[in-house]
C-alpha cells in the first residue's frame, strides 16, 4: 500500500486539524486555565504542521538515502507481485484477527485457532501436508499453555479440552 | 553489600534461573528468523512474563532481547539476510565472509564480540545509573517535561527517514496517548463512546500489532527467504582472542559509541550498529577492504549492537523515558511488577537494581556456549518454512493481546495497528517513533500540564531552572538539525551549479 507523500500528509494534516478542534472543545479542570484541551491541541497544531510539510514534500531528501542504504538487501520481486490486487493479500492477517475477535466466543479457541492457522498457512503458500498438521497440533499447545499453565481464561466453545 | 548477596539469592531462585534458560533459547530461535525482529520477540513474551515473579520477568525481557539481537545475526551471515534490523548494517560484510569461506569467523566474531560488548554496555549501566539517580532526585516536573521532549525529539532525529516523517509519526503516537481518562481532568478523551477505550490504548496491544502482526502481513506480499544449504561448521570461537587483541580500539570505540546512543532515549541497537560500522569505515586504516569480508567493521558493530541494549535501560529505569523499543516494552513490564522507574528505585529497591546487574552478566556469559549451539543447530532451524512460523505467530498475538487484560479488545487494538503500522512502514513513517509517542505519552502530558499549571500559563518558567534550560537548549537543537542540515545540503547543492554558471 505505497501511496504517494501527498496523500498520507494530506491525511495527516486534517488528522491533525480534526483532533486540535475536537481538543480545544474539551472543559478545563474547574479553576484552572488548562486542562485535557491543550495537549490535543498542541499535538494536533504540530500534526498540521507535518502534514503540510510532507504533502509539500520538504524532507524527502533523507528518505532517499536510507532507502538506498537498504535497498540492495531486499529480495526480488516474485511475478505474482505485480498483480494489481497482489498487495491486497497483506490485508489476511488482520481479517483473520478480526474473524478470531468474531467468532472466538462461539465457536470457542481451539476451532477459531485452527480455521485462522489453515487460512494463514495456506495463504503463504504451505501445501496441506504441513498447513493440517500446524492446524491440528498448533492450537491445542497455545491452549495448554496459556490455559492451564497461564491461567488465561480462553473461551472454550466447541471443543473443551480435557485439562 | 547485603544488597548484593540480596540480589544474588533473589537471581538464583530456581525459577528466575529456568525463565533465563527458557527465554535465552526463544530468543535466540525468534532472533535468528529472517523478518522476526527482537523487539517482536520481546513483545510477545510479555503475556507470559503477568504470571512470573518480578525478577524472572525483567530477567526473560533482558535474555530474551540480548539473544535476538545476537542471533539475527547468523542469517545475516550464512544468507544475507538480516535476522533482526540492528544486524543489517553489517549483513553485507558478514556475508562477503562466509562467501570467502570464513563463516566460522565472522559468526565468532558475532558471537564473542557481542557477548563482550553486552558485558561492557551493563558496566556503564552499573556505573552510571547511580550516579544520574542523586542527580535526578533534584528533578521537578519542568526538568521532566524536557526530558521527556528530548526523549521524543531524539527518536525522531536518529531514524532512518525524513525527520518530518518521524516527527509525525511521533505525533500520531501521542495523539492515540490522548485516549482515555487518563488526563488532567479525568475526562473521557476522544472515546466515542466505546467503553473499551476508557482505559486507554495500553503500549503492548500497539507494539505487539506494529512490530509483530505487520510483519506477518509484510509475509504475505514478500518471496519466501531462499533455504540454508547445509553445511558443517569448524571451530567458532577459533582466533577470536587474536582479534581482539588485534583491534581493541575498534570494540572499544564500539561500545562506548553502543553505550551512547543506548542511553539516547528512542535510539536503539539498529541505530548503533549503522552508526559504529560507518564510524569504523571512517577511522580504519583499510577502508578500501570494508565490503569485501573485512573483520573491522563487524567487530565494532557487532560489539555497539549489543552495548547498546544494557545502556538503553539507564533512561528507562531513572525516569521511565525508553532507550529503545525494547526497553519500551521493559518499562510497561516494570510497572505491572511494581518497580515503578524513577530514581528512587535504586534507594528503595537496590537489591533488585542489582539482581537486574546480574542478569545482564549471566545473559551474556551463556550467550556464548548457547549461541555456538544455535549456530550449529541453524542449518534445521532455518529450514522451519515460513508458512509454519507465520500462523503460530499471529495465533500468538491473538491469544497474548488477549491475555494482557483477559479483554476480547486487545485482539482488535492489535490488528489495527498492524494495519497502521504496515501502512506506515510501506510509506516510510517510522513505527518505532509512534510507538515511543504511544509509550511516553501520559507522561509527556502530565509533565507539561502539571507544569503549565505551576506556572500559572506561563511559559517562561520552563527555562529559567538551570538543567531545564539545557535540556530546552538540546531539545530545540535537535528541532533545529534537520532544518540546518536541510538548508545547508540546498545551499550545498546550489553552489557547484551556480559554479557551472559562472564558468
Amino acid at each position: 500500500m505505497q501511496l504517494s507523500d501527498r496523500i498520507t500528509g494530506t491525511f495527516i494534516a486534517a488528522l491533525g486539524a480534526v483532533a486540535a478542534y475536537a481538543g480545544s472543545l474539551l472543559p478545563p479542570v474547574p479553576g484552572q486555565q488548562v486542562g485535557p484541551n491543550v495537549f490535543p491541541l498542541v499535538v494536533g497544531i504540530g500534526l498540521v504542521i507535518c502534514g503540510a510539510l510532507i504533502a509539500l514534500g520538504i524532507g524527502h531528501t533523507f528518505e532517499e538515502e536510507a532507502e538506498a542504504a537498504v535497498a540492495d538487501l531486499a529480495p526480488p520481486e516474485s511475478p505474482a507481485a505485480r498483480h494489481p490486487l497482489y498487495g491486497l493479500r497483506a490485508l489476511l492477517p488482520p481479517a483473520l484477527l478480526f474473524f478470531y475477535y468474531f467468532a472466538v466466543e462461539s465457536l470457542g479457541f481451539i476451532a477459531t485457532a485452527a480455521i485462522v492457522a489453515l487460512a494463514l498457512s495456506r495463504a503463504l503458500g504451505a501445501g496441506w501436508r504441513i498447513a493440517v498438521p500446524l492446524a491440528l497440533i498448533a492450537p491445542p499447545l497455545l491452549h495448554l499453555a496459556f490455559f492451564k499453565l497461564l491461567r488465561v481464561p480462553l473461551p472454550a466453545g466447541l471443543l473443551p479440552m480435557p485439562w | 553489600m547485603d544488597a548484593f548477596i540480596e540480589a544474588a539469592r533473589m537471581v538464583a531462585q530456581p525459577d528466575v534461573l529456568l525463565a533465563i534458560l527458557l527465554s535465552a533459547i526463544y530468543g535466540l530461535v525468534v532472533g535468528a528468523l529472517p523478518g522476526l525482529s527482537a523487539t517482536m520477540a520481546t513483545a510477545l513474551l510479555v503475556p507470559i512474563t503477568f504470571y512470573l515473579s518480578p525478577i524472572a520477568a525483567i530477567a526473560t525481557i533482558i535474555t530474551a532481547s540480548a539473544m535476538a539481537i545476537f542471533s539475527g545475526d547468523i542469517p545475516g551471515c550464512l544468507l544475507r539476510i538480516p535476522g533482526t534490523p540492528a544486524s543489517a548494517a553489517y549483513t553485507d560484510e558478514a556475508y562477503a565472509m562466509t562467501r570467502k569461506g570464513e563463516a566460522e569467523t565472522a559468526l565468532g566474531i558475532c558471537l564473542w564480540f557481542s557477548a563482550l560488548g553486552g558485558i561492557i554496555g551493563t558496566a556503564s549501566l552499573v556505573v552510571m545509573a547511580p550516579i544520574l539517580a542523586e542527580f535526578a532526585l533534584g528533578f521537578s516536573t519542568f526538568e521532566y517535561f524536557w526530558l521527556a521532549a528530548l526523549g521524543l525529539m531524539c527518536a525522531t532525529l536518529v531514524a532512518r527517514s525524513s525527520p518530518v516523517k518521524a516527527i509525525a509519526g511521533m505525533l500520531l503516537g501521542l495523539l492515540v496517548s490522548c485516549i482515555g481518562m487518563e488526563n488532567p481532568a479525568g475526562l473521557p478523551r476522544f472515546t466515542f463512546g466505546v467503553t473499551d477505550l476508557l482505559g486507554g490504548i495500553e503500549p503492548i496491544p500497539a507494539l505487539v500489532g506494529v512490530f509483530a502482526v505487520s510483519e506477518v502481513m509484510r509475509a504475505l506480499v514478500t518471496p519466501d527467504p531462499p533455504p540454508l544449504p547445509r553445511r558443517r561448521f569448524g571451530s567458532i570461537l577459533k582466533g577470536q582472542w587474536a582479534l581482539t587483541k588485534r583491534y581493541p580500539q575498534q570494540q572499544v570505540r564500539g561500545n562506548i559509541v553502543g553505550i551512547i546512543i543506548g542511553v539516547l532515549p528512542g535510539a536503539g541497537a539498529d541505530m548503533a550498529a549503522w552508526v559504529s560500522y560507518a564510524m569504523s569505515k571512517r577511522f580504519s586504516k583499510e577502508p578500501e577492504k570494508f565490503g569485501t569480508g573485512h573483520p573491522e567493521g563487524l567487530i565494532e558493530a557487532g560489539a555497539s549492537n549489543n552495548a547498546s541494549l544494557a545502556s538503553g535501560w539507564v533512561p528507562a529505569l531513572l525516569f521511565g523515558i525508553p532507550g529503545d523499543t525494547i526497553t519500551a516494552i521493559a518499562i510497561g513490564v516494570l510497572f505491572m511488577k511494581g518497580l515503578n522507574p524513577g530514581p528512587t528505585l535504586f534507594t528503595e529497591r537496590a537489591s533488585s537494581m542489582y539482581a537486574l546487574y546480574y542478569i545482564f552478566v549471566l545473559s551474556n556469559i551463556i550467550m556464548i556456549p548457547l549461541g555456538i549451539m544455535m549456530i550449529r543447530g541453524s542449518s534445521i532451524i532455518l529450514r522451519a518454512p515460513r508458512s509454519a512460523i507465520m500462523p503460530a505467530i499471529l495465533l500468538c498475538c491473538a491469544v497474548g493481546s488477549f491475555a494482557i487484560g483477559n479483554n476480547l479488545f486487545g485482539v482488535l487494538l492489535v490488528a489495527i495497528f498492524g494495519m497502521v503500522g504496515f501502512v506506515m512502514e510501506r510509506n516510510g513513517y517510522p513505527v518505532a517513533a509512534m510507538v515511543l509517542g504511544i509509550v511516553m505519552g501520559t507522561m509527556f502530558e502530565q509533565s507539561f500540564v502539571t507544569s503549565l499549571i505551576k506556572s500559572d500559563g506561563s511559559l517562561l518558567p520552563f527555562f529559567e531552572r538551570p538543567v531545564s534550560a539545557v535540556l530546552a537548549g538540546i531539545t530545540i537543537c535537535c528541532l533545529a538539525w534537520p532544518l540546518a542540515s536541510y538548508a545547508y545540503r540546498r545551499w550545498g547543492a546550489r553552489r557547484p551549479h551556480r559554479a557551472r554558471v559562472v564558468a
